[in-house]
């Protein structure tokens, strides 16, 4: 089997553009979720989100954006970010790297929704009789990696996974696999997601599990393994990440930065909302003998922790179950206090979370954990960033309504 | 050219109005057949026009010019303009 190596990254999150920018908020704890106001048939809402202060027309044409999601332009940004570090956004770079052995793996759940929901509201509240011709390829799931794709050329396997929560994770990990096996030689993967639209807030409210506004304020209000967490807060961006052939990679000379060393995707087959330890814990240990590697050697895990009462108790408990005695000085955090909940995008973004910790020896805190639940009583790094030098490998948990569980890790270069 | 509708091209699409010459293709202005018929609806809704399918798509800003102008309202009328 062949090394995939992680040669480039890209983030557009709730705290801004740009991976820096990214990882620094994460080790600051200084959160990007604030309150914005929508405006529903009856009435304006505020609502408690992890929304992008983001302009369009500063990355694209208006004659492109005619044609794009928002969606699509958070993926398109955060791709050209990854393509570029990775040395890769000019062809003329891409020495073995031919275009169609290099392909899109792309999660994300909820697709172009806003474009679907324009069209309903189009339809239904305007009166129109016809959309507009670009509705279709506005809204559908894999329109993502359409943009990616033609912005780039790449001509290899092209995928979306749309695992809810899991998407990007899993995306990422089915495109580790074609590497490995010799169907790519390199793959831009990720996710993307933006969903902040009336339809998709109404229906999340409707589930009861987003967060209620926190005294100090609504930036504060994920609150991931808190005994006062109230629960996930909805949040839109992308992550994207180039995988190369190791050997490729080192051939053409490229700044490899972190091996992409395991993967594991298990379904619980139990309940549509409710998560179960077992399946999570088998995704771990899976993932663990995938990289060849055991408990020990994982120095940061980055737990899926949505600030949920029953997924951050159960997740501690699939831990535990996974990881045994070596859960009990395991660091492990949540990043989603400060991005929030980004669904489709949340696996990729939290695995570039947990590189960019292997890279930095930093270990991003868990945001506002002041109070731990006393049923959640791991290491989850308290609101302080920790310094942990020399960390050989990291672990990235992402498990989604539908019982889909993945699990990605990475060993240093 | 009819004045009105280069100001809505330039505005629908971004393109700086001295690039818009006659015989420009649609695909050199970067317009693909998708947004193009985008822009016809629009004109369609703001007009109040009806655009008969076409078998051949224009090719052409002078041949969209063509298409369109013989539908539209007279020039110098107040129904010309955008929709408010």
């Amino acid at each position: 089997m062949r090394r995939v190596a992680i040669t480039g990254l890209g983030v557009v999150s709730a705290v801004g553009v740009g991976c820096e920018t990214f990882f620094t908020a994460l080790l600051a704890a200084r959160s990007g979720i604030r309150p914005i106001e929508i405006a529903f048939p009856n009435g304006v809402e505020s609502v408690i989100a992890g929304s992008i202060d983001f302009n369009p027309d500063t990355y694209f044409t208006r004659a492109k954006l005619l044609t794009m999601d928002r969606v699509s332009q958070f993926a398109l940004v955060a791709a050209r970010e990854a393509m570029s570090q990775a040395g890769l956004a000019d062809v003329a770079n891409r020495a073995g790297l031919p275009p169609d052995r290099f392909g899109v793996s792309l999660g994300t759940g909820s697709g172009g929704s806003g474009s679907t929901e324009a069209a309903y509201s189009a339809l239904l509240e305007q009166k129109v009789t016809r959309l507009r011709p670009m509705t279709v390829v506005l809204s559908m799931n894999n329109a993502i990696a359409a943009h990616v794709s033609m912005e780039f050329g790449l001509k290899g396997p092209s995928s979306t996974v749309s695992n809810a929560c899991a998407s990007s994770a899993n995306a990422i990990g089915e495109a580790f696999r074609q590497i490995r096996h010799g169907y790519a030689e390199a793959m831009l993967v990720g996710g993307s997601e933006a969903l902040l639209n009336r339809g998709t807030i109404k229906a999340w409210q409707a589930m009861q599990t987003l967060a209620k506004p926190h005294a100090d304020g609504a930036h504060a209000s994920c609150r991931p393994f808190s005994r006062d967490r109230t629960g996930l807060v909805l949040s839109e961006g992308a992550a994207m990440l180039v995988l190369e052939d190791w050997d490729t990679a080192q051939r053409r000379g490229a700044h490899i930065l972190a091996e992409l060393a395991g993967y594991a995707s298990t379904t619980d087959a139990y309940h549509l909302t409710q998560p179960e330890a077992s399946g999570q814990a088998h995704a771990m240990r899976l993932g663990l003998r995938d990289a060849g590697l055991n408990v020990d050697d994982i120095a940061y895990l980055n737990a899926h922790g949505t600030a949920t009462d029953v997924g951050d108790v159960i997740e501690t408990h699939a831990i535990r179950l996974a990881f045994q005695n070596a859960a009990a000085t395991l660091p492990v955090s949540s990043t989603k206090a400060v991005h929030g909940h980004a669904m489709g995008a949340a696996g990729a973004m939290e695995f570039i979370a947990s590189v960019m910790a292997l890279r930095a020896g930093q270990l991003p805190p868990t945001a506002f954990l002041e109070t731990p639940d006393t049923r959640c009583d791991l290491d989850y790094i308290p609101m302080q960033a920790r310094e942990r030098k020399d960390m050989g490998a990291v672990m990235s948990n992402s498990f989604a309504f539908g019982g889909s569980n993945a699990v990605l890790i990475a060993k240093s270069a | 050219m009819n004045s009105d509708l280069i100001n809505l091209f330039a505005d629908t699409f971004g393109i700086a109005q001295e690039k818009l010459q006659p015989g420009a293709t649609l695909e050199s202005l970067g317009l693909d057949s998708l947004a193009v018929i985008e822009f016809l609806f629009q004109i369609e809704d703001q007009f109040g026009i009806q655009i008969p399918d076409q078998a051949n798509p224009p090719r052409t800003l002078d041949e969209m010019v063509q298409l369109i102008e013989p539908l539209m309202p007279k020039l110098g009328r107040t129904d010309t303009g955008p929709a408010a």
